[in-house]
């Protein structure tokens, strides 16, 4: 089968600094990867390079087996690319159902024609995520935690086939981080394949089939999350060096 | 019920509205013409300033366009008023499209300056066209008839609130709030945004241009200075803002006030009218920044507080 996504040999330069410097993987149908690395590595770079929001200076991206490397960023989200932003994104001047019914009128193969269907669709993530008790708010008016389940309840309306989630646990409580945990094994259970950038280590650890470590933007490391995390170059990336 | 009633309104005021040239006198008639055809450009303005956030001064352009093809249409090719009204369109869209596009690539304040820049470029091009008449303008037949010019204009703006209700509850209105929200998350979210900003422009265009021709075969008069005034593209957006930008009433509301304020100041106190209609101006965009239409919306809710909180929210 082919992978879902393949990255290969992917490079950004921003004017001297090379934020992603030859990436390359990949991610198969219903894989959770985790994306992880110190601040400035590259990480949400590299999911803006796959959602579409940077164009890449070198290297290609293949979603579903077609080259997607310089598709606008609304032409990806409609084969099937969903991602939320670490500095959230809600529309601020809209009701939280309605920032939801977005996602579900547009997103994977053009989303929903009709604005009543759309709003089911969003009621019903709302609901999927825990926020249909604030459906009627305004989005401008939500906490943080609840902020970030907008976040990926407007990424779930999309239908995604490739979920990219940057940072949707920052922030959160122990409790609160449980929540987005099981959600997250839900969201895969529906067969979606993940990206998912994270810090909360014991999360990613748990959640990700394997691990991609990035480092001043190069793949240092890839492979189980046990293996990659007792990695002597992953662990100098994340410590420093021990002094001898 | 009330659901039923808010339906009916805007009905029985259509109604209401179109019984005037039976019953009012030639000059409230005029007063009239004038403020609904201000009204269709508030609504027009609306479309592209108040739903996708684009703060267009360009929309005098495509009133100018509008009236000066169908003063060419008439004057020059002795077509009839229909044809020019097309032709004014047309061209106005045209316009839209092929300005849009790389104008519409502008955020925020940048937009705005591009597009006033263009409303000045067209007032040189069109005063060193022959077919245009250079600088003086040009003269069209008269048409004595204001009953028919105000029923034209009051169906020209049936027509751009049709449109913009339709805007208000699909999936386009969505994708154009959602760029006015957040250009960026809507482009991630699937909303193709340079067709939508440039379809917003565009229609913004015809019911402009529309609404321009009407206004130049009634008046019979056009020359540059006057067809593409930069002031009026700032009324439309001062009475769009005052109602309420991105509803569906309210430039409608902020039209109608505002016009009825400026038209009794300048009868009841004449040269101190434009200062009494810059001080409203400025009252209204302290106490209530987000038009009528949020009022409306909250002050049931925050009661008086509702001003307050907005001065101090927005104190400079």
């Amino acid at each position: 089968m082919t992978p879902i996504l393949q990255v290969s040999h992917m490079t950004k330069r921003f004017e001297g600094l090379v934020a992603v410097d030859d990436v390359s993987f990949e991610l198969a149908e219903g894989e959770i990867l985790g994306l992880i690395g110190p601040n400035g590595a590259g990480k949400t770079t590299t999911v803006s390079l796959i959602s579409g929001t940077v164009e890449p200076s070198a290297g290609k991206i293949l979603f579903q087996g077609a080259p997607i490397a310089h598709l606008p960023a609304f032409r990806r989200s409609r084969l099937g690319i969903g991602r939320t932003f670490q500095l959230m994104k809600p529309f601020p001047g809209l009701n939280v159902l309605d920032n939801v019914a977005v996602g579900a009128l547009f997103g994977t193969g053009g989303g929903q024609r009709r604005l009543g269907r759309a709003r089911e669709d969003a009621a019903n993530w709302l609901d999927f995520v825990g926020l249909d008790h604030r459906a009627l708010q305004r989005a401008d008016e939500l906490n943080g935690p609840d902020r970030k389940r907008l976040e990926l309840a407007k990424a779930l309306a999309m239908k995604p086939r490739l979920l990219l989630l940057d940072e949707v646990m920052a922030g959160l409580n122990h409790a609160e981080i449980e929540e987005v945990v099981t959600i997250i094994r839900k969201v895969r259970g529906r067969g979606i394949a993940i990206v998912l950038i994270e810090h909360v280590m014991k999360a990613i650890q748990s959640l990700s089939d394997r691990l991609l470590v990035l480092h001043h933007g190069q793949k240092i490391a890839e492979g189980p999350p046990d293996e990659v995390l007792s990695d002597a170059q992953v662990v100098e990336a994340y410590l420093g060096r021990r002094r001898t | 019920m009330t659901r039923r009633l808010l339906w009916f309104a805007p009905l029985v005021a259509l109604a209401a509205l179109a019984t005037v040239p039976w019953l009012a006198s030639p000059a409230l008639i005029q007063f009239g013409i004038t403020t609904l055809l201000l009204a269709t450009l508030a609504q027009a303005w609306n479309i592209i300033g108040g739903f996708a956030g684009y703060a267009s001064f360009g929309n005098s352009v495509f009133y100018g366009l509008g009236g000066y093809g169908t003063a060419i249409a008439m004057v020059q090719l002795h077509l009839p008023f229909g044809v020019g009204l097309a032709l004014g369109a047309a061209l106005a869209v045209v316009f839209a499209l092929l300005l849009g596009l790389p104008v519409l690539r502008l955020r925020g304040h940048y937009f705005a300056i591009a597009t006033l820049a263009l409303a000045e470029a067209m007032t040189g091009i069109v005063a060193n066209l022959d077919i245009a008449g250079r600088n003086i303008g040009l003269v069209l037949p008269l048409l004595k008839g204001d009953a028919l010019f105000y029923e034209l204009s009051l169906g020209l703006l049936a027509l751009v609130t049709l449109t913009v209700f339709w805007i208000s509850r699909s999936r386009f209105g969505f994708g154009l709030i959602a760029i006015r929200e957040d250009e960026d998350a809507a482009a991630v979210m699937g909303v193709n945004t340079t067709l939508y900003k440039a379809a917003a422009f565009t229609l913004a265009g015809f019911f402009s241009a529309l609404a321009g021709g009407i206004h130049t075969y009634w008046i019979t008069f056009l020359d540059p200075i006057s067809a593409f005034d930069i002031t009026l593209n700032v009324m439309m957006i001062i009475m769009a803002i005052f109602g309420g930008a991105g509803s569906i009433f309210g430039p409608l509301i902020g039209a109608l006030l505002l016009a009825s304020i400026s038209e009794v100041l300048s009868t009841e106190v004449t040269n101190l009218a434009s200062l009494f209609f810059g001080l409203v101006i400025v009252v209204a965009v302290i106490f209530m920044p987000r038009g009528l239409a949020d009022v409306m919306r909250r002050f049931k809710r925050l009661g008086w507080r509702y001003f307050s909180q907005n001065v101090r929210e927005n104190r400079l």
